[in-house]
C-alpha cells in the first residue's frame, strides 16, 4: 500500500521511501520522514493537488505522485 | 571581537532570538525560509558579534539559502555556536545538533519553544539534556524574551566543551577513519566531522577539499561504504543509515529526557486548518482575503487616509513653506525649486503613505500567523500546471510588498529553473511603489470603481505572469524535475509588536526612498522642465523634459498616451516607479492630487489612462529590482532578458487593451 491509498485521519507506519528521487528523499528525511514513523494523511487538495500529511508531531505537504512513492502499512 | 553563530532548523525561533539577543530588529515569520542571507548583529553586553543564519535541517544544503549556512561554517572564524532547538519538535532538531557537535567548536544550546512543547504536554528535563550532550542547555522562549540573561550569560563564558562523539556502526567507523588519516594535517576543520560530511555526499564540503586535496580517493571510500551499507539486511542508502544512527541515539537520549504528561496535538492549528486547507474552500477562502485586502487598502480605510494628507500637504504645508520661503527672501527659482519640485515631486508620494502601510500591514500578517505555507499549498496544483511549485508563490506575494524582497525570497525554492523563472517573473506583482500611479489614475478617471479597477491591474499582472510562466517553462526554461515539499508550522497568534515592527521595516523603506531616490529625481525633473534648449524659465512645452519625452511619444502614440509627458514620465519611472508620479505632478504644475486629476483629463482618456496603469505594470523592473535581479541570478543575460521581455509584453498589452478598447466603441 502508499500513502495516497491511505484514508483521510487513518494512521498507517511508513515501510518504503527509496522508490523517491534522491533530492526528494533528502528533504523528506531531514524533516523527520522516514521508515518506522507514523503517518497521517491530513487532507487532499483537488484537481490531484499536494496532500498534507501529519508525521512526528508536524505536517508537512507534498505533491501527490509523490506521496505515491512511500509505501505505507 | 569574538563571534557568535546561530544555527537551528528553519522557523524555530532563530531570528527572534537574534533580535532579542542584540536588540535589533530583522525580520521575523512563521513559515520556513524567511531568514535567506545571513544577518550580523551585536550582542547587548557589546562584547560579541552575533550572526542570524538561513535555518537548515542538516548541514547537506539543497537549497541556496541552506548553502549560507553550510558556507559559513567552511570558511568564516567564530568563537560559538548557538544552536537553537525547537523544543517541541525536539526529535527532528537534534540530528542538527549532533552535526554541530561533530563540527567541534564550543556549542550552547537554547531551548527554544517551550511554551509550545508544554501546551503539547512535554516534560523536557533540562539537566539531563545537558549531560548528554555535554553541552550548556538554557531553556528560553525567543517570542517574550525569557531566559535571556542566562543565555547570555552562558554565552560568555562557554569553552571548549568536551568533545562530543556518537560512534556510528563498524562499516562507517571504518570509512571516517580512512578518510580522516587522508586528509591533511594542516587542515583546520575538525577532521572526523569533514569524513562524516563527505559520507552524507556534502558538495560544498568537497568544494572546500577541492581546492587542497584530490578528491578522488575519498568519493572512492564513499562508493565502497555506500556498497557495504546496502549489503546489510535493511538495504538503506549510506545517507540514510547515518540518518537511522543518528536517529537511534536521539530516541534513546529522549526516552530519559522527556516525559509526556499527556500527549495533546495542537487543537487550533487542526481546526484551522480545517477550514483554510479545506478541498474546495481553501482557494476561495484565500481569494477573499485578497479582496478584503484590497478593499481595506484601496477603499474603506486607504483611500480617506490618503486624502487627508493630501489635503495637508496642499493646504498648511505648502502655504507654511511659501511664507517661510518669502520671509526668509528666498528668490523665486528657490521658491519654485521647494514648491514646484520638491513638495509636488515628493509630497505627490508621500500622499500614499497610509495605503502602502495598510498594504504592508496585512502582508505582515500573513507572513507572521503561518498561513503563508498554507498558500503554498493551496496554490501548488495551479503552479505545477504552468511548471512552477507552490513555493513560488511566497516570493510572488512579498512581490506586492516590494519586487526586491521577493526576489531574494524565491531562494528557498530548491529547483535551479524554478528559482530562476520565478525571479524573472516576480517584477510583474505589482509592487507597492505601483500603487501611487493606480491610485492617481483611478482618483481621475474610474472615481466609481476605483477598488476593482486596481485589483484588475493586479489581476493581470498575476495572469501575465502565469501565462509566461506556462510560455517559458515549456520552451526555454524546461523542467528536469519539479518538486515540492513545505513544512506547515503551526498557527501562531501574530503579535502587535512582531505586526507593527515589520509593517515598519517594510514601509520605512518606501519613506527612505521618497527622500532619497525621489527628492533627488523630483529635482533633477524639476530643473529638466525649468531649463531648456533657449535657456532658463522656458515653458515647459520648450524644455528639455519636453524634448526627451517626445523622442518617445511617437513610439508609444499606438497605446494611446502618445505625449511627451508620458514619455518623460515612464522613463524616469525606471528609477522608481513612484516617480512616474512625481514627474506628473511637476510636468503638470500642480499642488494637489485633485487638481491634477482634473487636468489629466485633458491629456488622457479612461481607455488611454487603463492603457498607460497596464503599462506602468509591466513595463521594466525598477533599478533596484534590476540590480537584485543581476545579483541574485548571476547573470547579466537574464537580467537582461527580464527587462527585455518586459518591455515587450507590455508593449503588446497596452496596445491590445488601447486598440481593442477602441474597436469596441470604448473611449
Ligand atoms: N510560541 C512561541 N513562538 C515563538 C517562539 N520563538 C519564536 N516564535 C515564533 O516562531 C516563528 C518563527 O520565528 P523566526 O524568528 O522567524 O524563526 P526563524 O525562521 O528560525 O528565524 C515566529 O512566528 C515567532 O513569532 C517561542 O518561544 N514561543
Ligand atoms: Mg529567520
Amino acid at each position: 500500500m502508499v500513502l495516497t491509498d491511505l484514508q483521510p485521519g487513518k494512521r498507517a507506519t511508513i515501510t518504503n521511501i527509496s522508490m523517491m528521487s534522491d533530492i526528494l528523499k533528502q528533504r523528506l528525511i531531514d524533516m523527520g520522514v522516514h521508515e518506522g514513523e507514523e503517518v497521517c494523511v491530513k487532507c487532499t487538495m483537488p484537481f490531484g493537488g499536494p496532500v498534507m500529511v501529519e508525521v512526528a508531531g508536524q505536517c508537512i505537504c507534498l505533491r501527490r505522485k509523490e506521496a505515491a512513492c512511500i509505501g505505507v502499512e | 571581537m569574538s563571534q557568535i553563530a546561530l544555527f537551528g532548523n528553519p522557523n524555530t525561533g532563530k531570528t527572534s532570538l537574534f533580535n532579542n539577543l542584540t536588540g535589533s530588529y530583522e525580520y521575523v515569520g512563521n513559515w520556513s525560509g524567511v531568514t535567506v542571507e545571513k544577518k550580523v548583529g551585536i550582542l547587548r553586553s557589546r562584547d560579541a558579534y552575533v550572526v542570524d543564519l538561513p535555518g537548515v535541517y542538516s548541514l547537506h544544503p539543497l537549497s541556496r539559502d541552506e548553502g549560507v549556512a553550510t558556507d559559513f561554517l567552511l570558511t568564516e572564524s567564530f568563537s560559538t555556536v548557538l544552536n537553537i532547538v525547537d523544543a517541541s519538535q525536539l526529535k527532528r532538531n537534534l540530528h542538527l545538533t549532533i552535526q554541530l557537535l561533530e563540527f567541534g567548536k564550543p556549542l550552547v544550546m537554547a531551548l527554544n519553544m517551550i511554551d509550545v512543547a508544554e501546551r503539547r504536554g512535554m516534560k523536557i528535563h533540562i539537566n539531563q539534556l545537558s549531560a548528554r550532550f555535554g553541552v550548556p542547555v538554557v531553556p528560553v522562549i525567543a517570542r517574550t524574551g525569557k531566559g535571556m540573561d542566562e543565555l547570555t550569560e552562558k554565552l560568555r563564558s562557554v569553552e571548549q566543551t568536551k568533545p562530543f562523539t556518537l560512534t556510528y556502526d563498524d562499516v562507517i567507523e571504518t570509512a571516517i577513519a580512512k578518510i580522516s588519516s587522508y586528509l591533511p594535517d594542516d587542515i583546520e576543520r575538525s577532521k572526523r566531522w569533514l569524513a562524516l560530511q563527505c559520507l552524507e555526499g556534502n558538495e560544498r564540503v568537497y568544494e572546500y577539499l577541492r581546492a587542497k586535496i584530490a578528491l578522488e580517493p575519498i568519493l572512492a571510500i564513499r562508493k565502497q561504504t555506500e556498497e557495504s551499507i546496502r549489503q546489510l539486511p535493511h538495504g538503506r542508502s549510506l545517507r540514510e543509515r547515518l540518518h537511522h544512527l543518528r536517529e537511534t541515539f536521539i530516541e534513546a537520549v529522549l526516552e530519559d529526557v522527556v516525559t509526556w504528561t499527556e500527549k495533546r496535538p495542537l487543537t487550533w492549528t487542526e481546526k484551522i486548518d480545517a477550514i483554510v486547507t479545506n478541498k474546495y474552500l481553501g482557494m476561495p477562502i484565500f481569494l477573499f482575503f485578497m479582496y478584503v485586502m484590497f478593499m481595506l487598502t484601496f477603499d474603506w480605510l486607504g483611500s480617506p487616509l490618503a486624502d487627508l494628507l493630501d489635503q495637508f500637504f496642499s493646504g498648511p504645508l505648502t502655504d507654511t513653506l511659501s511664507r517661510l520661503l518669502t520671509a526668509m527672501g528666498a528668490s523665486g527659482f528657490l521658491q519654485e525649486l521647494v514648491l514646484n519640485g520638491i513638495v509636488s515631486g515628493v509630497g505627490g508620494v508621500l500622499v500614499f503613505v497610509p495605503q502602502i502601510f495598510i498594504l504592508f500591514f496585512f502582508i505582515s500578517l500573513l507572513e507572521d500567523s503561518g498561513y503563508m505555507a498554507r498558500v503554498a499549498m493551496v496554490m501548488d496544483r495551479l503552479m505545477e500546471a504552468i511548471g512552477l511549485n507552490g513555493k513560488s508563490f511566497i516570493p510572488m506575494i512579498i512581490g506586492f510588498g516590494c519586487n526586491v524582497p521577493g526576489v531574494m525570497a524565491a531562494r528557498t525554492i530548491e529547483q535551479p529553473r524554478e528559482r530562476l523563472l520565478t525571479i524573472l517573473l516576480l517584477p510583474l506583482m505589482s509592487c507597492s511603489a505601483r500603487l501611487p500611479v493606480y491610485a492617481l489614475f483611478v482618483g481621475a478617471f474610474f472615481k466609481a470603481h476605483q477598488a476593482s479597477v486596481v485589483f484588475s491591474l493586479y489581476v493581470l499582472g498575476i495572469v501575465v505572469a502565469l501565462l509566461l510562466a506556462k510560455l517559458f517553462s515549456s520552451t526555454i526554461l524546461k523542467n528536469e524535475h519539479s518538486m515540492f515539499v513545505i513544512e506547515l508550522p503551526p498557527y501562531r497568534m501574530p503579535q502587535a509588536l512582531t505586526l507593527w515592527r515589520s509593517t515598519w521595516d517594510k514601509g520605512k523603506g518606501f519613506v527612505r526612498k521618497a527622500g532619497t531616490f525621489i527628492f533627488g529625481g523630483s529635482v533633477a525633473i524639476w530643473l529638466l522642465s525649468y531649463a531648456g534648449p533657449k535657456g532658463l524659465h522656458v515653458s515647459m512645452d520648450d524644455s528639455f523634459l519636453a524634448t526627451i519625452g517626445g523622442v518617445l511619444a511617437p513610439i508609444l502614440a499606438p497605446l494611446g498616451f502618445g505625449t511627451w509627458q508620458a514619455g518623460a514620465a515612464l522613463l524616469t519611472g525606471f528609477l522608481a516607479k513612484e516617480v512616474v508620479v512625481s514627474t506628473m505632478n511637476i510636468i503638470y504644475h500642480v499642488k494637489d492630487t485633485d487638481t491634477l486629476q482634473g487636468l489629466m483629463a485633458h491629456y488622457f482618456t479612461p481607455l488611454s489612462a487603463f492603457s498607460f496603469m497596464a503599462f506602468v505594470l509591466l513595463y521594466v523592473p525598477c533599478l533596484a529590482t534590476v540590480a537584485t535581479i543581476r545579483k541574485e541570478t548571476g547573470s547579466t543575460k537574464w537580467t537582461f532578458f527580464a527587462i527585455g521581455y518586459a518591455l515587450a509584453i507590455a508593449y503588446i498589452i497596452s496596445f491590445l487593451i488601447y486598440e481593442g478598447g477602441k474597436w469596441l466603441g470604448l473611449s
